[in-house]
């Protein structure tokens, strides 16, 4: 009641102010913070996810991706532990890019989806397939690149999002951006919170215990225009959040989870004729304490701190042929009661090029190559072309050779750590087909992956304790549908967004499909527009996935939808009010093995830009 | 039109060209339940930790029946939790020791019908004794705190914790001796070396130090025997384990057996008649309790079952028990060996049955 009492106060105070003027700019320039994206991604499958789909989707990167894209997600209960898995790979083999730097964890390899708010981000784009090459290590099922766009000359907007939910949900989101013709600024807070002691369906009496969370985060980034041939550059990133760890059905918990995470990027950005040039540095800083018994003030803890120094030359060496030429080190430095103190240098060379042979087709290559005392580093390469068979049809092909470099935790874990280790490979082939006709689009993809090495954490036959080894092999085929249409009839306007994954991945011994990958996954998303008014559904759904469990083999597959409407009140300014119900249907589901998930629950949302 | 339909049919065709293949679903036939879990073993198996799946299995004392989850089957609606780590008798229930859950599962011993659950009290709870209608169970506290372990005081009568003894790191078996508790300090997340006693009727902590990492206890004659498994090759120095021979009058080491070689880890000692058995690795090893020395060469071994090393172990009704736990991930085995008395030779395998994953502990509900 409370909740419903503030948001309408906020309502209507807002609404009925006037805001400054805003100036308009025609001269509208935009930097791109991730070069190898726009310019060497043209032979895979690329799908963005613009500003107007993140703001329709919760705060969790999870949320956005689950219903946007194929990728699955393995999550331990709402608001929990989230991984993902990429054409049947593992959370560690897809690469978390956050404005052209890998920022998945170097102590477990992963990121976790629930850990990464979205607000604040131009876009997400969804990049299928091996990476490695450009974006090192993890880039194997594929990446999630989360980007945030300098803009100069565009003058002044900001953006304010507000959302109360079930289970004391509050999340709140402030985006502005500032540029004239010399100066570009971003800057965006989120605060994101809940109680999230939902009910389990089908029990009694049992609820989500022990799983409320919060985080905040701060982005900014800067843009400076020295002269029109040189342009600095920063990103910032903090984050820092408390989860408490729920239980599952089996056994409670009593665990909490703080982690802060900074992220830092300066570039130097110069550019001549054919010439261009980027100089990067950055920091970022990773660090968790794991508190067994949320009540004491006993945890474990470790940090990890990254430098990453980069230069990145580019040449058109012709109006068709364009050269890049990248040089990297990096440097990680790990500490924590179970790994001590560990430090790990690597260097890179990556060569990339793209030749447009005709106006129809073209082609790509990629290879890079690492030096580091830690590990055989195998050349990496990717080679791609693009076929635009008329206006309607293109082809793409692309096969590649990705790795994923061993973890701290993998290494040097006290006890069980096993420092022999090498990089996991992968081989890759991907066929992909796009049509175009009118409003419609639609991509089909087929893929196959052999992933060699593969890094597993299992039982030692002599004493039960789980070791990492370079034992597995798995291949992975598949295939994956993008559809989406549009449609405009006067003021009524309605789009359909829609994605199926089919994904066979199998162990290379056992012949059986990896636990948590399901076979299939699709959803719906349906949007309409009436003047000010909008109405979205959401549709999820989850094939059955197996676990490692022998009693209980199997996670059912689940339906989720959810429903939103929406108005605006604004005339001059966006005020947006709008509510969503979600679980419409009340599916009682778990994404993970005794975890159930909520059921119906409802949030409303205000959005007011101006 | 038509031509852009062909070719997202044909697009279809080619991205979905893999074959689609769903799980078996074969309707299972009606199974009756065994229902009475008497006269035989019951077989706790621990499952995988964090995945909630810890099953019990009973093999008859005639080994003629057999029967999984048996828990589960008694108990549709309850699930019985996460890592299976001991069970204890008492009257006419059993207590189960749910280490992952933190709780204790209380049945009927016969009917495995579900009675209650104890789930206020415990952290990281391991195994459990009784004494004069109180339960003991040792608790590890927290993974990364070495003092906040501790003996947790059960009023069976109501099924409630009543109060927590204070021990040092890692207490793990526990077996009772007119009023006092000897509790094995195996260390836990790191390596211990005693035993702590505890008086019941002041709970009064003292300490026995012993070899490393001590992992059984057996009372035979006013002794206290202990196996203990010296450090795992994965310590910073790996030792030799060993038996060790208390005076339960004085609490003082009467005699201490150790292997000279680092590579051999004793654990699961049984005192049957006037030897002591237990195992290293795959093998049986037996020991005259008025030997010198601890034998070299094992009574017999395992490996001809596949067995890499011996999870559970137990002699009775004229057998040894041998639980195997395979690979840690699949499902385990239980082995059952002649004990050799009546001119058969000992160690030949009787029968074998597939249990769940891990059998943890063999209990014989007699």
């Amino acid at each position: 009641m409370t909740a419903k009492k503030l948001f309408l106060f906020c309502m209507f105070l807002v609404c009925e102010f006037i805001f400054a003027q805003h100036d308009t700019i025609s001269l509208r320039e935009v930097l791109v913070s991730d070069a190898q994206l726009k310019n060497f991604s043209n032979t895979q499958s690329v799908t963005v996810l613009n500003d107007s789909v993140i703001a329709k989707n919760a705060a969790s990167l999870t949320t956005l991706l689950n219903y946007n894209s194929t990728l699955y997600f393995k999550e331990n209960g709402l608001g929990m532990v989230s991984s993902p898995s990429f054409r049947g790979t593992t959370a560690q083999q897809t690469a978390v890019i956050w404005n052209g730097i890998n920022i998945n964890s170097q102590l477990n390899g992963l990121t976790d989806f629930n850990t990464i708010p979205v607000s604040g981000f131009d876009n997400v784009t969804v990049r299928g397939g091996g990476g490695s090459s450009i974006y090192g290590s993890s880039a194997i099922g594929g990446s999630i690149h989360l980007n945030n766009e300098l803009e100069f000359g565009n003058g002044f907007s900001n953006a304010l999002h507000l959302n109360f939910g079930s289970f004391n949900t509050f999340s709140a989101a402030y985006n502005l951006k500032a540029s004239n013709t010399n100066t570009s600024v971003q800057a965006g807070l989120s605060r994101n919170s809940s109680e999230n002691d939902y009910q389990y369906l089908g029990t009694s009496d049992k609820r989500n215990e022990n799983g409320q969370f919060y985080n905040t985060s701060v982005n900014a980034a800067f843009g400076y225009r020295i002269n029109s041939h040189h342009y600095l550059k920063l990103y910032s990133q903090l984050f820092e959040g408390e989860r408490h760890f729920s239980g599952t059905l089996a056994a409670r918990s009593k665990s909490k989870y703080r982690d802060v995470n900074t992220r830092n990027l300066i570039e130097w950005f110069a550019t001549s004729g054919k010439w261009t040039s980027r100089t990067r540095t950055a920091f970022l800083s990773e660090q968790y304490q794991y508190f067994e018994n949320a009540k004491t003030q006993n945890f474990e803890s470790a940090k990890a701190e990254t430098f990453i120094a980069k230069y990145d030359l580019n040449y058109i060496l012709h109006p068709k042929v364009t050269a890049n030429f990248v040089i990297d080190y990096t440097q990680t430095k790990g500490f924590g009661e179970q790994i001590g103190k560990k430090n790990r240098s690597i260097g890179a060379v990556t060569f990339l090029m793209k030749h447009q042979i005709t106006r129809r087709i073209g082609y790509e290559i990629h290879v890079k190559k690492e030096v580091t005392d830690n590990y055989e580093s195998p050349i990496l390469s990717s080679i791609g072309t693009y076929f635009h068979a008329s206006k309607n049809y293109t082809v793409l092909f692309n096969a590649s050779k990705n790795f994923r470099i061993p973890t701290f935790n993998d290494l040097y874990w006290q006890g069980l750590g096993n420092s022999d280790l090498n990089p996991e490979s992968s081989y890759q082939l991907e066929v992909g087909q796009q049509f175009r006709y009118r409003k419609w689009f639609l991509s089909a993809t087929a893929f196959y992956m052999d992933i060699r090495d593969m890094i597993q954490w299992n039982p030692d036959d002599t004493d039960g304790n789980f070791r990492p080894d370079n034992i597995a092999a798995v291949s992975s085929y598949g295939a994956e549908l993008l559809l989406t249409y549009e449609k405009k009839i006067g003021n009524h306007r309605a789009n359909i967004r829609s994605n199926y994954a089919y994904v066979i991945s199998e162990d290379g011994e056992t012949h059986r499909q990896l636990i948590y990958v399901p076979m299939h996954k699709a959803n719906v998303n349906l949007a309409y527009y009436y003047q000010k008014f909008s109405f979205d559904y959401q549709f999820l759904f989850n094939g059955y996935v197996f676990t490692p469990s022998k009693k209980y083999n199997i996670v059912s597959e689940y339906f989720v939808s959810n429903v939103g409407i929406g108005y605006d009140l604004g005339n001059k300014y966006t005020c947006k009010i709008g509510v969503r119900v979600l679980n419409l249907w009340n599916e009682v589901y778990q994404s993970v093995l005794q975890r159930p998930m909520p059921g119906r629950n409802y949030s409303m949302c205000l959005t007011l830009k101006m | 039109m038509m031509k852009f339909i062909k070719l997202v049919v044909a697009a279809l065709g080619s991205a979905l060209f893999f074959a689609s293949c769903s799980p078996e679903n074969d309707e299972p036939t009606k199974y009756v339940p065994l229902e009475k879990y008497d006269s035989g073993v019951l077989v706790l198996n621990q499952g995988l930790f964090g995945q909630g799946d810890a099953t019990i299995s009973y093999i008859s004392a005639d080994l003629s029946k057999f029967e999984n989850d048996i828990f589960s089957l008694a108990n549709p609606n309850v699930i019985m939790g996460d890592t299976g780590q001991d069970i204890a008798f008492y009257g006419q229930f059993a207590y189960i020791v749910m280490n992952g859950s933190n709780k204790i599962e209380i049945v009927n011993r016969y009917t495995l019908k579900s009675v209650g659950t104890v789930d206020e009290g415990f952290s990281n709870p391991r195994y459990m004794a009784i004494y004069n209608g109180k339960g003991y169970v040792t608790n590890w506290g927290a993974g990364n705190n070495p003092s906040d372990d501790y003996v947790a005081v059960i009023d069976l009568a109501t099924a409630s914790v009543t109060s927590a003894i204070p021990v040092a790191e890692g207490p793990e078996r526990i077996i009772e001796n007119a009023g006092k508790l000897y509790v094995a300090q195996t260390g836990g997340f790191s390596f211990g070396n005693q035993i702590s006693v505890i008086n019941t009727a002041t709970n009064a902590v003292s300490t026995i130090t012993v070899g490393d990492v001590p992992n059984a206890l057996q009372i035979k004659d006013g002794y206290l025997w202990v196996s203990y498994g010296g450090k795992p090759n994965y310590a910073s120095a790996e030792t030799a384990g060993g038996l060790v021979q208390i005076n339960l009058n004085t609490n003082a080491v009467a005699h201490a057996y150790a292997y000279p070689d680092v590579t051999k880890h004793v654990s699961n000692l049984v005192i049957e008649g006037a030897s002591a058995y237990y195992t290293v690795d795959s093998g049986i090893y037996k020991f005259d309790l008025s030997a010198n020395a601890l034998p070299a060469t094992p009574l017999f071994t395992t490996t001809s079952q596949g067995v890499y090393g011996v999870y559970s172990f137990a002699i009775k009704l004229g057998r040894f028990y041998v639980g195997d736990a395979g690979d840690y991930e699949n499902s385990g085995k239980v082995h059952v060996y002649s004990f050799g008395s009546s001119g058969e030779s000992a160690g030949t395998l009787v029968n074998s049955y597939t249990v769940g994953v891990i059998p943890a502990g063999l209990y014989f509900n007699l």
